[in-house]
């Protein structure tokens, strides 16, 4: 999947923040979403390469991929189930 | 083979070995196991492992700098805690350079207030509960000290508490993600990624080095326990081995993977140091003097709530240290200061009797029942902590 172009429903910004809050915002951000809808999770946070891959991928949601960004962030994305 | 050949296939070899051991993660089963032996061995070659008293070390430094203690502490570099706090921290900082990702990392003002005020609860709690998540709690349990369980419950509803606080926070406070800047022109005319493996290896040969050194002096306990403290170090930041999350992530995840590592973890350490006591290879009561329950479960509730506002617990706060993390910093600070603070007030008040004394466990159920106890309790946590991750009914969010 081309990452670079996919069509986001919302994006949560999660830079300097550390663990557990990016994971947090992305878990209230994903219950406002509809089924299909996709959110974008932006951080840089180390410990997010681990836990939004693995925590994303739970229940019927579907963890996308993740981009590397050039000022040290990534870009998560999960498709809400 | 010609010898050119043989070369090249052993560079591919040394750099595939590379990748496996700094660039992929860890499993965290395998540090819950590494963790174990190396607090065992600690514990045989000098006195059980602990972080707090490190900390109040530095803590009792300033405090005596600025003349509220009267009293000279120990050098740092004298004080067995202090010591391998300092191994912690080199490791983790030679393993997150030779993995690239060393970095100075910020966060946003009211992250650093939290993470100072995190610091400060945590080493308030750690003087009441004697020691902090790992000397109050994983060491006191392996040591089977009944402190340690019951500063496990405490630090289950200090975690409760802290983790409703984020959500009322992520709530009620908006706050500007941080703005990182662009890459920016090598500095000094050096690519950093390509510098910093060099620089960790440095600090390994350092390490080892320091070790002979003390040695040299007859100090050699004390150059180990920087070397055990090292390994530590590279061992908690290779597989992000985090305390906090066994505690945490029951109630806000659901996730129980952190929950079934530290119990095994605690189940190799409780049995090894059952046969080092049991046989007299060092006194039994060595390492049981927590206060049994008041101090060690209402130290270990207000740690806990501390640990989710700084996001660190006594350990992972030095691990992230080494990885550049700001907020750790001050962390670190509020935790050295309170903590030495509290131990004086609980001293000026005379509080440590009132607050219980050390029970070990074989004392309370005989050195026969101890043992199977000890594993059913901590396999019941992880059956809880399985079926809740299947039933949700522990999940606040």
């Amino acid at each position: 999947m081309d990452l670079t172009n996919i069509e986001v429903t919302q994006v949560v910004d999660t830079c300097g923040l550390s663990c557990p809050m990016p994971l947090l915002k992305t878990k209230k951000a994903l219950k406002a979403l509809k089924s299909g809808e996709i959110l974008e999770v932006l951080g840089n946070d180390p410990g997010s390469k681990y836990d939004l891959p693995e925590w994303g991928d739970k229940g019927d949601n579907e963890f996308l991929g993740m981009v590397d960004v050039d000022d040290g962030a990534t870009r998560y994305f999960i498709k809400k189930g | 083979m010609t010898s050119e050949n043989f070369f090249s296939s052993v560079k591919e070899e040394a750099r595939k070995n590379y990748i496996a051991i700094f660039e992929q993660d860890w499993p965290a089963w395998l540090a819950g196991i590494f963790l174990a032996v190396l607090a065992l061995l600690i514990f045989l070659w000098d006195t059980p492992w602990g972080i707090a008293g490190g900390y109040r070390n530095w803590g009792d430094w300033f405090l005596y700098g600025v003349g509220v203690n009267s009293q000279k502490p120990f050098l740092p570099w004298q004080h067995p805690m202090s010591m391998s706090n300092f191994g912690i921290f080199a490791g983790a900082l030679m393993s997150a350079l030779m993995s690239r990702q060393f970095k100075i990392r910020r966060a946003p003002s009211l992250e650093y207030a939290k993470g100072i005020m995190g610091g400060v609860l945590m080493g308030c709690g750690a003087a009441f509960a004697g020691g902090c998540n790992v000397g109050g709690f994983y060491t006191a349990t392996g040591m089977l000290s009944m402190g340690g369980i019951a500063m496990m419950m405490g630090l289950g509803a200090g975690a409760w508490i802290g983790l409703r606080y984020l959500l009322w926070e992520m709530e009620n406070i908006s706050m500007k993600p941080l703005v990182l800047k662009k890459k920016s022109a090598p500095f000094l005319g050096v690519n950093w990624d390509k510098v910093q493996p060099y620089i960790g290896a440095g600090l390994f040969i350092a390490v080892v080095v320091a070790f002979y050194l003390y040695s040299s002096i007859d100090k050699s306990t004390l150059g180990g326990i920087l070397f055990f403290g090292f390994l530590i170090g590279l061992v908690m930041h290779r597989s992000r081995f985090c305390f906090v999350r066994a505690f945490r992530c029951p109630f806000m995840t659901g996730e129980a993977d952190m929950v079934k590592v530290v119990a095994m973890s605690l189940m190799i350490y409780g049995m090894g140091s059952a046969v080092i006591k049991w046989a007299w290879i060092k006194d039994p009561m060595v390492g049981v003097y927590h206060p049994f329950f008041l101090g060690s479960l209402g130290g270990g509730l207000i740690f806990g709530v501390g640990m989710i506002l700084a996001g660190g617990c006594a350990s992972s706060t030095l691990w992230r240290i080494g990885e550049g993390h700001v907020k750790l910093v001050m962390t670190l600070m509020g935790f050295s200061l309170a903590n030495a603070l509290t131990q004086k007030f609980i001293a000026v008040y005379n509080l440590s009797e009132k607050i219980g004394k050390g029970v070990f466990m074989p004392d309370l159920f005989s050195w026969g029942m101890t043992i199977p106890l000890f594993i059913i309790f901590f396999l019941v946590w992880v059956f809880v902590a399985i079926w809740n991750e299947e039933s949700e009914k522990f999940v606040i969010f």
